[in-house]
């Protein structure tokens, strides 16, 4: 018998290591190696066999590993710490791990782990994660299994020629349950708020637009080209031009930094555009961001749950969004906002740092006298981008204390938010009410799934002016120095590419496959309790109660289970064909209904006799038969299996 | 017929309960008679201690993937779940449908461990994969083969001479991952024919004779033994000329004394000693005797064996021996 070479720790320490890499790779760097370490003393131990370590020295390890990460998280609180002491917890148990007992503890909870980085991040690649520690996961177990069911034995046969069989196993166990797995996946009763509370920060970083703007920070989102959000409109889509997602507005300047008020978050709008008439109509699915904005046109008619229009038409959300969102919106351009400005928002609208900028200052005075129309300023001033040497630009120069005297007479080279902080200053210098919007400018529609995908590298800048008789108006500098960027985007405003990779059909390529994704975002991820009412209803099982959903998940799952159970009953069946040994058998059938008592001690020659004796009138038949099937089965050049197959059938031993 | 499993003094009441459960299934069942067919209502399926730790794993990640509304974790716990679900399915099928042909045991003297051979039959084509005997631990294991036949063997204590009957066992599995057992009861009628455990330090062996043992042959005596074939050194009165001349050889007349190296081992000779010590020193003298290769007799009341030697009349002895009274 075929002894198998234990293998089955080696695939415990691969779980394990598979289920922690998207922890390890979170982790602070000098935690690796405490997690590492153990890992590597195990495989050694495996590979020559080596003892474990002795009891109080694994407690010494023990407790100087887990103040060390105390250390280094500064508490155990907070999802990445506590499952930075769940990883490392079991990497320890590692150093331990000998027995089948223990060995199936890492190897389930390693399981366990794989779940909890889902808090993290729930990308199409987790599938790829999750499927590979299923696998992984299958085949220790089910070494596991043979270890302890041979232990009274002694050594473990083995099942196949090589690790394959169990891969293999392990492969045809999970294509069969995927399928089940799916249906109980949408049926299954859903919470439509949570028991225990989702703690604050979720995810790793902050993504985004933030509540401050200095240069360089729309710069960095720049070169970040995951999505931001998609946009599902409702009829015509709005040409690109219009495309203005708004989200945080500033009115405090310091000279370099601009931050929001107190009123832009505080205070909600006193009115809005009416929804029904609002022209555009659309549905947004916002990637999370940790941040509190959620992002539509220019002006929003709705404001989703657990969300507030502030006074500057914000939609602003005082939980930080940690998870996938989708919101309906409408939106109205045509809204007026603002008709009269109040006296004290037109003050903070016009404030400025005392003593900065003193050559801007000059020159608008100058201008101011010449152009006294507010209008006609500002058209002055945008020609002036564009007829100077203003270049739109990746990598300004860096900016000293006078910031916009430096960017208007010294670099003139700059970024949106440059221009936006530039002209929003001259205009309060100018003495018109003037403040920063940040957002998204366009988007890219993918005309397959029909939507607006907006990605963080279409982070965009601009000013709002107050003017008499049309309120607050969106003036886009960045414009009248690159009107490419706001006809088809800033990568092909800027012209040359952000990094080495960064190839056009690339993007492309990248936006197609965006489909995908968004399918798995609706599907996977934000499917919810009130997705699955809104796939049950057409099926006609809107209003179900949750034990009439379990009802129908478990018929459902029946049905599949019944489609797929053959092939489960067969999952071992091809391994095993032998036409030889099931002519044998057809024989011996033949045999037992002539009346021959066939015992299974009984080899073929024994048979023979023992056939003879009682079909004294075949014998010779039974005798050629018997001899055909030796000869099958031991003889150099077998005579051919037909051979067999035609003096079987012809064996007729009652006729 | 004797309790099922070894029941000691204390019992846990979940034991008690067990053995109750035991016995009332074997009087409704009775006795397994071989050939039997595992079947579907004789194959009982549960979660292992582990697969209970593993469904209770799978629970609680179920919790946090609701309450987070996390869907991949819920993916991956229905993935787990179904798993789980399929393998039940597998384990109660590596099971069902073997056949227990033949339970056998080879004669033990008392105090070795009795070895029971159950001769399984796997009359699919499909392999199955670690099957084990578990009386109540599991005792040995075996993949079988596609229409292929093994044996297990359930080894047993003895404590007594005479007949010992196989406590009722389990045919179980806990293939594929361990997380389910499938279990089937087996109440054979097979048993194991248990010899008296050989007097350690017995008297000697009563030959008649000088007690020149395994010589004997090689003495003179007054009756023909034998012929054999002329050796150099043979005392020439001793070659039997007239049958000589009838082959081709000469022959030599091998002589013995009919009695002096036989030995007869009688009950009669052993008083003063309990029944059991005599039959332990019989069986000592027995071993002893087929040892020297003696031709011995054996006399119990009731009970004679005559004059032999060889496996066959230990064997017969031996057997006098172990149901001697019972």
């Amino acid at each position: 018998m075929k002894t198998a070479r234990p293998r089955d720790m080696y695939w415990v320490i691969l779980t394990f290591c598979v289920a922690m890499l998207p922890q390890l790779l979170s982790m602070p760097a000098q935690l690796m190696p405490i997690i590492v370490l153990p890992i590597a003393w195990r495989l050694a131990a495996e590979r020559w066999a080596w003892r474990p370590i002795p009891m109080p020295l694994r407690v010494l390890i023990t407790i100087i590993t887990v103040l060390a990460l105390v250390a280094t998280h500064g508490g155990l609180m907070g999802r990445r710490a506590a499952i930075g002491l769940l990883t490392l917890m079991l990497s320890l148990k590692l150093l331990e791990t000998f027995k089948v007992r223990d060995a199936r503890i890492v190897a389930s909870l390693s399981l366990f782990l794989g779940a909890t980085q889902f808090l993290f991040t729930q990308g199409i690649p987790m599938a790829f994660y999750a499927v590979s520690i299923t696998v992984c996961a299958m085949v220790a177990l089910a070494l596991l299994h043979r270890r302890e069911a041979f232990m009274p034995v002694g050594a473990v046969p083995a099942t196949g020629a090589s690790i394959f069989a169990e891969l293999g196993f392990s492969a045809r166990l999970l294509g069969l349950a995927i399928p089940v797995a799916l249906v109980v996946f949408l049926f299954f009763p859903r919470w439509s708020s949570p028991l225990w509370g989702v703690p604050e920060a979720a995810l790793d970083a902050k993504t985004g637009l933030s509540d401050r703007m200095s240069p360089g920070t729309i710069q960095s989102l720049f070169m970040d080209d995951s999505p931001a959000f998609r946009v599902d409109f409702q009829g015509t889509v709005p040409p690109r031009q219009a495309l203005y997602w708004r989200g945080p507005v500033f009115w405090i300047f310091d000279g370099i930094t601009w931050s929001s008020s107190y009123y832009g978050r505080n205070i909600r709008a006193p009115e809005r555009p009416d929804a029904d008439t609002a022209p555009w109509r659309y549905r947004v699915q916002m990637e999370p961001t940790e941040q509190h904005w959620i992002f539509a046109l220019d002006y929003p008619a709705l404001v989703p749950d657990r969300t507030r229009l502030t006074l500057d038409y914000q939609l602003f959300s005082p939980r930080s969004i940690t998870r996938l969102r989708t919101y309906e919106m409408a939106s109205d351009p045509e809204f007026m906002d603002s008709p009269n400005l109040r006296r004290t928002l037109r003050q903070a609208a016009l404030e400025l740092p005392a003593d900065f900028n003193p050559r801007t200052r000059a020159l608008i005075d100058e201008w101011r006298r010449e152009t006294p129309d507010d209008r006609l300023l500002i058209t002055r001033i945008l020609r002036h981008f564009n007829r100077e040497a203003f270049r739109y630009s990746l990598n300004p120069p860096l900016l000293g204390e006078h910031t916009v005297d430096e960017f208007m007479f010294g670099t003139r080279s700059g970024f949106c938010e440059h221009y936006a902080s530039a002209f929003t200053v001259m205009m309060r210098m100018a003495g018109i009410p003037a403040r920063v919007v940040t957002g998204y400018q366009g988007g890219w529609f993918n005309e397959l799934g029909g939507y607006v995908l907006v990605r963080q590298s279409d982070a965009h800048a601009w000013s709002e002016v107050w003017l008499p008789g049309s309120g607050w108006t969106r003036i886009d500098p960045t414009a009248a120095v690159a009107p490419d960027r706001v006809e088809s985007g800033a990568l092909e405003a800027l012209g040359v590419p952000r990094y080495m990779m960064d190839f056009a059909w690339l993007r492309r390529m990248k936006n197609g496959f965006d489909l995908v994704q968004r399918g798995w975002n609706d599907w996977v991820i934000a499917f919810s309790a009130d997705r699955q009412l809104n796939m049950l209803r057409p099926l006609g099982l809107g209003d179900l109660s949750a034990f009439k959903l379990v009802l129908a998940m478990v018929m459902g799952a029946v049905l599949v289970s019944l489609l797929l159970l053959p092939l489960v009953l067969r999952l071992r069946h091809a391994a095993r064909r032998d036409p030889a040994r099931r002519l044998w058998l057809e024989f011996q059938g033949r045999l037992a209904r002539a009346g021959v008592v066939t015992r299974a001690s009984h080899g073929p020659m024994e048979l023979a006799v023992a056939a003879g004796a009682v079909l004294v009138g075949a014998r010779q038949e039974i005798e050629h038969i018997v001899s055909l099937y030796q000869r099958i089965r031991y003889a150099p050049e077998p005579p051919p299996i037909t051979e067999l197959r035609a003096a079987i059938r012809a064996f007729q031993p009652n006729g | 017929m004797r309790r099922l499993s070894s029941i000691g003094p204390r019992l846990f009441p979940i034991e008690r309960l067990s053995n109750y459960v035991m016995q009332r299934v074997r009087a409704r069942r009775g006795l397994t008679r071989l050939p039997y067919v595992l079947e579907y209502r004789n194959v009982f399926i549960l979660p292992t201690a582990f697969g209970v730790g593993f469904g209770l794993m799978l629970v609680f990640m179920a919790l946090g993937g609701l309450n987070f509304n996390n869907n991949m974790a819920l993916l991956l716990v229905f993935l787990l779940a179904t798993i789980a679900q399929l393998t039940t399915l597998l384990t109660y099928r590596n099971l069902a449908a073997l056949q227990v042909e033949e339970i056998h045991a080879e004669p033990v003297f008392c105090g070795e461990p009795a070895a029971f051979h159950v001769y399984l039959r796997n009359p699919e084509e499909r392999a199955r994969f670690a099957i084990q005997a578990a009386n109540p631990r599991v005792a040995d294991c075996r993949d079988l083969e596609g229409l292929a036949g093994d044996a297990l063997t359930v080894h047993q204590a003895t404590a007594h001479r005479g007949w010992q009957p196989l406590a009722p066992f389990r045919l179980e599995t806990r293939f594929p991952l361990g997380l389910f057992r499938a279990w089937a009861w087996l109440f054979p009628t097979a048993r194991c024919l248990v010899y008296p455990a050989p007097d350690p330090n017995p008297p000697p062996l009563p030959t008649t004779g000088e007690g020149h043992g395994g010589q004997t042959r090689r003495q003179e005596g007054e009756q023909i033994f034998g012929l054999r074939a002329y050796r150099l050194g043979d005392p020439l009165r001793r070659v039997a000329w007239r049958a000589s001349a009838r082959h081709e050889q000469l022959l030599t007349r091998e002589m013995e004394h009919p009695h002096r190296d036989a030995c007869e081992l009688s009950w009669g000779r052993l008083e003063g000693r309990s029944v059991e010590q005599r039959i332990a020193v019989l069986a000592a003298w027995v071993l002893r005797a087929e040892q020297r290769r003696l031709a011995y007799s054996l006399d119990l009341p009731g009970v004679h064996v005559p004059l032999g030697t060889g496996d066959n009349q230990r064997a017969r002895c031996l057997r006098h021996l172990a149901l001697y009274g019972l």
